[in-house]
């Protein structure tokens, strides 16, 4: 029997997973924003957890929100990437210095 | 056991194993894959939550519209494929992190204990979609519009951040279109065969 703190625990774990993924990752900067499209996921999928256990709709409308202003987010963030492209040639993020004071 | 529990295992150890292999792969094009293997196990995990209109939303949002953006970003900019440098330091720093952070929500997850929530089962006429509908335009109808403003400064925000070297773009110049005449665009030949 499936009960809520199953799927609480998988959250938990794909939220931590996505985290150690930012940490990790210094060579690419695409790969940390779809590390941040995971953290997105967990916590919309917690919502939905809550939502469907104490019987209230707002949470589900709440990750509508939260779809659409991701979606926006990642647009706005892969535009910046392919700038970015444009005047370094480079995705490294250890190479993006140039608001270095 | 039965085959809502099978399912639950089956597609949460999915998820788990290729959100590992995203955070470590190389290769940007296999990690928007392993991408859309995710967020399609998901939907079936919100499925099985009962909160099926989010799930096709899932699918069509995120499959659909975000992660093509994603592969056609990577497509566009043709990344070379790099051998992994040493990163030892990162990775034990990223394991003890998310392992402290792991420890501290399971400990906050069974000091409530959440097993004993019981699971309310509606009938056969309730409706997801309708619900959902009801709340967005009554209760949130201003954060509604807002999401949709939201949307409307990342088309703006995502054209206004690429437009460079606008002496090449393409666009109409109303001042010249006016002052053109017809003279000036139409040439009459005659033609000696005809």
């Amino acid at each position: 029997m499936i009960t809520m703190s199953h799927y609480l625990v998988f959250s938990a774990l794909l939220f931590c997973i996505s985290v150690a993924g930012i940490f990790i990752n210094r060579r690419n900067i695409l790969l940390l924003l779809m590390s941040i499209e995971l953290m997105l996921l967990s916590v919309n999928t917690n919502f939905i957890i809550f939502s469907h256990y104490s019987n209230d709709m707002t949470g589900q409308v709440f990750v509508f929100f939260i779809l659409a202003v991701a979606a926006a987010e990642s647009a706005i963030g892969l535009a910046i990437i392919v700038s970015l492209f444009r005047i370094r040639n480079s995705l490294e993020i250890n190479l993006i210095n140039k608001l270095k004071g | 056991m039965d085959i809502l529990t099978i399912l639950f295992y089956l597609v949460t150890s999915v998820i788990i194993i290729s959100s590992m292999s995203l955070i470590i792969v190389n290769n940007t094009v296999h990690a928007a894959l392993l991408l859309v293997l995710i967020f399609f196990n998901s939907a079936i995990l919100w499925l099985m939550l009962k909160a099926e209109f989010l799930s096709i939303v899932l699918v069509l949002v995120y499959v659909g519209a975000v992660l093509v953006l994603f592969l056609f970003v990577i497509m566009l900019l043709d990344l070379p494929i790099k051998e992994k440098v040493n990163q030892k330091l990162y990775l034990l720093f990223s394991l003890i992190i998310s392992l402290i952070m792991f420890i501290e929500l399971y400990m906050v997850i069974f000091y409530h204990d959440f097993s004993q929530v019981a699971e309310i089962s509606h009938s056969s006429e309730f409706n997801n979609t309708y619900e959902i509908g009801l709340l967005l335009f009554t209760k949130h109808l201003f954060s509604f519009e807002i999401t949709a403003l939201i949307l409307l400064v990342a088309i703006i925000a995502a054209i206004a951040i690429n437009m460079t070297n606008k002496q090449r773009a393409l666009k109409q110049d109303p001042a010249r279109q006016i002052e053109e005449t017809k003279q000036s665009r139409l040439r009459i030949i005659k033609d000696k065969d005809l």
